[in-house]
């Protein structure tokens, strides 16, 4: 079993080569690694290699094949890239910068103000819609100079993270 | 005497403050909107009422729904803790009207500290030094360019009702004057309903430094040292520490004094915080003065000995202060890092969402207020404060060390937060040295946003993890495939068997 990995911008490919229980044995690359691993809570894998002790901490992404991996030192982001990932990366290049237009607000938040309305055209850098959570307001701006095509949300209304607020071209 | 305590709060403080009624033998009475009613203050109080929507405006900040909370469980004093209605006049009086103790200060010492300008007349008729600047609103331009030039520049323009970086804006030249007076004045309006402005001295390379102040009724007024508060984001301050690097005995007893002369300037009762601003110069200047319980307590608690909380309450009993200012003394040094849930490389941008996973730090030395727990949904509506850690350490380099031992051992997986950002902190050489002002996080830029590296090895364990946890969920997946095929061989063969049977 193989799988290609990406870790934030590197690439590797791990191999399966042995597990007995426990005991793993598996290639990162051309380096074989001899580990002792266990899921010791849920999520949280601790790992033994030549007696060196390391803590993992997994958070499922947006999809299951990505993650957001902590380490003791820093937090990284990750994704399985199998047939299907390959497959539909390279489909996504076909399509012209996907997603984009829309308007979306990385965490959950109540919308406190949207400056503009459908059919207006924006200049880059205007603002077009301001999300509040946790007592700070943020801006979200036009990238470019567009025409706003939609607007899904109202003035007051709650969004979850990732939600589409607003259409523009 | 009080008996029974509402905590008209939330988070971190409404269960600290519960801590010390419970070691009083006081009943807790815990108040809680519809967004919280999962939070951890709701389980740990002894009775707790719904107080509204998820707003804060209309729970936490609705006067009228905790009175009612408040009549409902019987109380007999309120304790605010700090933001929401702790700093609200209208709530004190109104408490007092309606017979509950309003465990913090009158109303009109509240009102007196919380306009900048009347704080600042007050405080230069009491003798106390204040930042040189006019102790009247200003609101003609030429009067405002004629100020200007016999302050001098730089200089800072304030918003009279202002706070959070609100309505301020540093002037550093004559031609900056007038147009940052306007945004200042229309920021100002915007904001607070208020356009009052006045200007200020501007500090260069300040100190936030702070003093613990507790006066009874009786007209007794002590400080318990100060707190170093320089290290802020966004004006909110991250990482405060006692006693000060940059503080002398001399400094401290000068300070100490003034503290004490501000409290009684407005007959002030509880505890309270008074707030200066320090040159590199070692000038000090009253900045304002703070009427209630502050989120960096915890310090001051540690090396003066003392239950700020339970200080409050006796106070609010209209007990004497048994503490003596000749018998307090500060032992060892005190860290406390705000632990927030926000994402420090996109510009400290809150983040809600689901704690999954929660390791907290223990041991010698260490203390941990906070209110989070496995499975918790941090809401979006309120601060994003998640707790805060407190090291203590018999001198400060040991402090120092025992806060990045527990910021090691602090995970919390599920909601982003600044951890990594404040072990960072603790490794720069300014902060480690103890030269620091308030520039301190602009200065350290580069150092503080750069991650630090796990190394190849560290990264190809993060890879394996992630390679292992997949195949694993993989696996769970088929067997479960395979065994529908089972089971509809058992549904033949039952089938086959009732057939047979008839």
């Amino acid at each position: 079993m193989a799988y290609e990995i990406k870790l934030e911008h590197r690439t590797a490919r791990i191999e399966l080569l042995n597990r007995a229980g426990n005991k793993v044995l598996l290639a990162v690359d051309d380096l074989k690694y001899d580990l002792d691993v266990v899921m010791v809570e849920k999520g949280v894998y601790s790992i033994l290699y030549n007696g060196q002790s390391y803590n993992v901490e997994l958070i499922e992404g947006e999809s299951r094949k990505e993650y957001i991996v902590n380490t003791m030192t820093r937090s990284f982001v990750a994704e399985i890239i199998d047939a299907e990932t390959k497959y539909l990366h390279n489909r996504l290049q076909g399509t012209e910068h996907k997603g984009e237009n829309d308007i979306s607000s990385p965490m959950p938040g109540k919308i406190v103000k949207i400056p503009v309305s459908v059919g207006e055209t924006v200049t880059a850098g205007q603002t077009l819609i301001v999300v509040e959570a946790m007592k700070m307001q943020s801006e979200f701006k036009a990238s470019a100079d567009r025409i706003v095509k939609e607007i899904l949300v109202n003035e007051g209304d709650t969004v979850n993270a990732h939600q589409i607020m607003m259409k523009v071209e | 005497m009080i008996r029974k305590v509402l905590i008209a709060n939330r988070g971190e403080i409404a269960i600290r403050v519960m801590r010390s009624c419970r070691e009083l033998g006081l009943v807790t009475v815990g108040v809680y909107s519809e967004a919280d009613r999962k939070s951890m203050h709701v389980r740990y109080a002894d009775e707790a009422y719904c107080i509204g929507p998820a707003p804060s405006r209309e729970s936490y900040l609705n006067i009228d729904n905790i009175i009612d909370a408040a009549k409902k469980s019987g109380a007999d004093a309120i304790h605010p803790g700090y933001g929401f209605l702790s700093e609200n006049a209208a709530f004190s009086d109104r408490c007092k009207q309606e017979g509950i103790i309003f465990i913090g200060p009158s109303a009109h010492s509240i009102a007196t500290m919380g306009d900048k300008i009347t704080a600042r007349l007050t405080m230069t008729k009491a003798g106390i030094p204040v930042v040189p600047g006019t102790t009247e609103k200003i609101t003609d331009e030429n009067m405002a360019l004629e100020i200007a030039g016999m302050i001098g520049y730089p200089l800072m323009i304030k918003a009279s009702a202002g706070g959070g970086g609100k309505g301020m804006r540093l002037v550093r030249d004559h031609n900056e004057m007038l147009p940052f007076f306007r945004t200042a004045k229309s920021e100002a309006m915007n904001a607070f309903g208020d356009d009052s402005v006045y200007i200020e001295k501007y500090i260069e390379s300040p100190h936030h430094i702070e003093f613990q102040i507790l006066a009874d009724r009786q007209g007794h007024v002590i400080h318990l040292f100060e707190r170093e508060c320089s290290i802020q984001r966004r004006h909110q301050k991250v990482i405060e520490e006692t006693p000060s690097p940059l503080m002398t005995p001399e400094l401290r007893d000068e300070m100490g004094k003034f503290a004490i002369a501000a409290a009684k300037a407005v007959n002030y009762e509880g505890a309270g915080t008074i707030e200066f601003i320090v040159s590199d110069a070692l000038e000090y200047y009253f900045l304002e003065m703070n009427t209630r319980l502050q989120v960096e307590h915890p310090i001051t608690e540690r090396v003066v000995g003392v239950d700020l909380v339970k200080e409050q309450i006796n106070i609010a009993n209209g007990l004497p202060l048994t503490l003596k200012q000749e018998e307090l003394r500060q032992d060892g040094h005190s860290i406390q890092c705000r632990i927030y849930a926000e994402d420090p490389d996109q510009n400290f941008m809150p983040q809600p969402g689901l704690v999954t996973h929660i390791t907290v730090p223990l041991g010698l030395g260490v203390r941990y207020d906070g209110y989070v727990y496995e499975g918790y949904e941090i809401p979006m509506h309120y601060d994003p404060l998640i707790s805060k850690l407190i090291t203590w350490g018999k001198t400060r380099p040991e402090a120092i060390a025992r806060m990045r031992r527990a910021l090691y051992e602090y995970k919390i997986t599920g909601v982003k937060t600044n951890i990594k950002f404040l072990e960072r902190i603790m490794d720069v050489p300014d902060f480690i040295d103890g030269k620091y002002n308030t520039h301190f996080i602009e200065k350290n830029n580069d150092r503080l946003f750069t991650p630090k590296s796990c190394g190849t090895e560290c990264e190809d364990m993060a890879m394996i993890a992630c390679f292992i946890d997949y195949l694993d969920k993989i696996e769970k997946v088929q067997p479960q495939k395979s065994s529908e095929g089972f089971s509809s061989t058992w549904k033949d063969f039952g089938r086959k068997k009732s057939v047979l049977r008839l």
